[in-house]
């Protein structure tokens, strides 16, 4: 991301700099005094101090007056703020296009006042291309400005591992354009040359055997056209799934938080099925009748000039109506798509809020509601059914009167022997033909285009950069020292989660962290996960950086139990295994029996094969729970995370859990994060998050005589 | 000493569900730096926050004054704007607009779709304006049948206050967010 744009001249110039002094970072204000949008003014800080540039007027602020600076996120925006002799000042308002640049630039600032030198670089990507101006689909550089996108470049870049299978089918398409053109030449000879000059009977039959083998070779090649096609699309679409779905796996998890789970769905599923019905549907006829087309111009041109241009005078008429109706066509069926897309939405709403509707007895209600949609959904697809059979209708009448001039000059022609009756006749079928594929090339556009959206959809996950990790990881066994050092994470760079976190944990040390929902407990532990990583400091284990650490060897050596837990399809053993594939069933059954699970397995018909999950055996909140405990475990892993592992059960299989989990966390490394204190009560020492940063930190004992945010939490819950 | 506690608490429960009206003789006052002080029930406010309740539907009604250090408690809710004192207005007012920007588009010159994005050209009371939204998220959600609110790429909101004031030209090429 840009945070040194080049300004104009004029600003520049106001900037007086002095020997050693140079410009760091500048960027547009866009928003003015009166909270309009405004292109001449500045934001430029330099190594000594901050240059506020609007038209001619130059306003600067010495870096070292200066307290600290922050960019105050707003609605739709935000504003640069400092602190300068204690009280806040605003220098600069911006649209929210500048909020991560002005989020970078005050922590660029904020280290200039500490005294440091050191130049802040966002690795974020622009969201619109600098140069264009089009919107970057996520990927680095803009896929117009670096050449590629567009259809050809992304259907080129489909087909390039193809290129046999394309050349094949290409071929067969060339022997289908022939056939289909040669039909008619023949049918003119049997005219002219038997019917009307009472050939023999030999020749007749000549003549109708090759009319007949024709027939069957343009069924035949059809047939393997088609075939062709279609199996290369399922090849295609297959290989772009796989492709897409091992992507999704190795992209962060900040790129599926981002998107609606729908979306991503929908590109593994419609957009490549959407490939797969193009190759069969569209492309297995694309060449053929271009080829076929080009010759039938040809050919009626050569056989009769004049009647040739006649009927093509039809051909812009057609061709323009096609192109206005198409363009209606799209537009109101856009229109339907999203009427469709309310109804659905509307209908899983209630479905999935049943039980609210029904115990407000809003169940009326919810049923007009819901009838207004559908009513609108109705009369807008009444609307277009009746639009697309009127659209046909008058294609039709085109087609028909091109026919009728056709016979009716070409009859005179006839008669005014210019023209024998088998070339009139062939005339007639290429004419056919003609009109055949107008129709068919006027679908074509809106295919191609739908087939490039579905595409650069497609390869804008593919191209999604993935930080590959570096190659200085290395694996490490892990002893359990944590150390924070000043981490500081937000999932919006412009909005921190935690701030400034610090603390050293002893190996085998249990924390338990508490604090107000949305304080930064589960985000401490998304980044103990890994999930994410810090955007200024570091997390340090047994003293090695932990992007130093590659993931395998860190995620082996981690066990996590969250509040929800996720299951997958599959048998028991399965889920259970899933942590550590190449474990014994000793092992499983101790891990199982640590985790108080054994004897509920026990009791379930099917044992270890009971087969969970969605469609499976349902288990309860504390026996799901107990098998993510045991899938933990597994491994035997040196850090171990429970993100509030027993808060959604009930009081007995609580107090199991607790049991259980007590003989395991000995000697691990544990992050515990608890609502009730109580559970927390074998913890070594206690994290009090408050405010996006540590509040408190000390064992139980100490943090009640600190008589703080922790002593106020504990006599609440105790009394 | 526990019960000592529970009072804290009980004061906390009590302060937490008092709603406090602000009188429109309340002591705002502009500072240096751009933002605004307030003077309230015998304490001073360096700074605080003003924030919409209903944003959409009565932006200048129920404006909820809060601290601007730690949680940023509610000091209290101002009922409607319009009845305060007009100095106390204008410097509320340009408090407001540093912290929302919403621009509301009157004009769309045109509006172009290529490959899942969408530009726009339009004229707001911010002044012309150029965006681009992406097709495949949930861009444009509507408040009513009506009234839009479009986020661009860079999460920038714009209004359209009543499609219905729009000319056939500019609805129709609405008609796709519809």
């Amino acid at each position: 991301m840009i945070l040194k744009y080049n300004i104009p001249k004029t600003a520049e110039s106001k900037i007086i700099l002095k020997e050693d002094e140079r410009i760091y970072y500048a960027v547009p204000i866009d928003i003015d005094a009166e909270g309009k949008f405004t292109n001449d003014s500045y934001f430029v800080v330099t190594t000594s101090k901050i240059c506020i540039i609007r038209g001619t007027d130059l306003k600067e602020y010495p870096i070292k007056d200066l307290e600290k600076a922050s960019a105050e996120p707003g609605i739709g925006g935000g504003i640069l703020t400092v602190q300068k002799d204690g009280s806040h000042h605003v220098l600069a308002h911006y649209s929210s296009k500048h909020l991560s640049r002005y989020a970078y630039i005050a922590r660029g600032i904020n280290i200039l006042i500490s005294g440091r030198f050191e130049e802040v670089i966002s690795p974020e990507y622009e969201k619109m291309c600098p140069i264009c101006g089009r919107a970057i689909p996520g990927t680095k550089a803009c896929p117009k400005c670096s050449g590629q996108g567009g259809f050809l470049s992304v259907f080129i870049k489909m087909a390039k591992p193809y290129k046999k299978d394309f050349l094949g089918i290409f071929l067969v398409m060339v022997m289908v354009a022939v056939t289909t053109l040669l039909n008619p030449e023949i049918q003119k000879h049997l005219i002219n040359d038997v019917l009307k000059k009472d050939g023999s009977m030999q020749a007749a039959l000549v003549f109708l055997a090759l009319m007949f083998t024709f027939s069957v070779a343009i069924v035949i090649l059809n047939i393997i056209k088609s075939n062709a096609s279609a199996r290369l699309g399922s090849k295609i679409a297959a290989d772009l799934r796989k492709q897409l779905f091992e992507k999704y796996q190795k992209l962060p998890l900040s790129f599926i938080n981002d998107r609606r789970p729908g979306e991503l769905i929908n590109r593994i599923i419609n957009d490549t099925r959407y490939i797969s019905d193009f190759m069969a549907d569209v492309f297995c006829n694309l060449f053929a009748i271009f080829f076929i087309f080009i010759w039938d111009v040809i050919f009626m041109m050569v056989l009769n000039l004049k009647l040739a241009l006649l009927t093509f005078i039809l051909v812009p008429f057609v061709s323009a109506l096609m192109i206005t109706f198409r363009k209606t066509m799209s537009r109101i069926f856009g229109l339907q798509y999203r009427k469709n897309d309310d109804v659905s939405s509307s209908l899983q709403d209630v479905i999935s809020g049943m039980r609210v509707v029904k115990t407000y007895g809003k169940e009326k209600d919810e049923s007009e509601r819901f009838k207004s949609v559908a009513e609108t959904f109705a009369v807008i697809q009444k609307k277009n059914e009746r639009f697309w059979g009127m659209f046909d209708f008058l294609v039709g009448v085109l087609m028909g009167m091109g026919l009728v001039i056709v016979v009716y000059f070409g009859g005179m022609d006839v008669l005014g022997e210019e023209m024998t009756t088998g070339e009139l006749y062939q005339f007639i079928a290429y004419t056919l033909l003609l009109f055949q594929y107008i129709g068919w090339m006027g679908r074509l556009p809106r295919e191609l285009s739908r087939l490039t959206s579905s595409l650069e959809r497609i390869y804008d996950v593919l191209a999604q950069d993935v930080q590959e990790e570096p190659e200085t990881v290395h694996d490490i066994d892990i002893k359990g020292e944590i150390k924070f050092d000043h981490a500081t994470f937000g999932y919006k760079s412009y909005r921190p989660v935690l701030e400034d976190i610090n603390a050293v944990i002893k190996p085998g040390e249990m924390i338990g962290i508490v604090g107000a929902s949305g304080a930064g407990k589960s985000t401490l532990i998304n980044l103990m996960m890994r999930l994410y990583e810090t955007d200024d400091g570091r997390i340090l284990v047994d003293g090695v950086d932990m992007k130093d650490i590659s993931r395998k060897s860190y995620h082996s050596q981690l066990g996590v139990v969250l509040q929800e837990t996720f299951l997958f399809s599959g048998t028991i053993i399965d889920n259970i295994r899933f942590s550590k594939p190449d474990a014994t069933v000793e092992e499983i059954i101790k891990a199982a029996k640590l985790a108080n699970a054994h004897d509920f397995i026990c009791a379930l018909p099917d044992g270890y094969n009971t087969y969970v999950g969605e469609k499976g055996y349902t288990l309860s909140g504390g026996e799901r729970q107990r098998i993510a405990i045991a899938r933990a475990i597994l491994p035997d892993p040196r850090i171990l995370i429970l993100d509030e592992a027993t808060a959604s059960l009930d009081t007995e299989s609580e107090f199991m859990i607790q049991k259980a989990l007590e003989r395991l966390t000995r000697g691990k490394t544990t992050f515990a994060i608890a609502h009730r204190l109580s559970t927390l009560k074998n913890a070594d020492r206690i994290m009090v998050i408050d405010d996006h940063r540590i509040a408190e930190f000390g064992t139980h004992k100490e943090l009640l005589d600190n008589k703080g945010i922790y002593y106020n939490l504990f006599t609440a819950q105790t009394s | 000493m526990s019960d000592n506690t529970l009072n804290i608490y009980e004061q906390k429960a009590e302060e937490m569900t008092a709603t406090h009206i602000i009188p429109t003789d309340a002591k705002f006052s502009a500072t240096e730096g751009g933002f605004v002080s307030l003077d309230h029930n015998g304490k001073h406010y360096d700074r605080v926050r003003i924030v919409r309740l209903f944003p959409f539907t009565d932006a200048d009604k129920y404006l909820s004054i809060r601290e601007y250090e730690g949680s940023g408690k509610e000091i209290g809710i101002i009922e409607d704007l319009q009845a305060m004192p007009e100095e106390t207005k204008k410097i509320l007012k340009a408090q407001l607009t540093l912290c929302y920007f919403t621009p509301v588009i009157s004009k769309i010159y045109s509006i172009k779709d290529e490959y899942g994005y969408a530009y726009f050209h339009v004229l707001t009371d911010k002044g012309e304006c150029k965006f681009a939204i992406n097709m495949g998220s949930n861009a444009v959600s509507k408040l009513s049948d009506t009234r839009l609110i479009i986020q661009d790429v860079d999460e920038n909101r714009f209004e359209i206050r009543d499609t219905d004031a729009l000319s056939q030209k500019e609805k129709r090429m609405l008609d796709l967010f519809m």
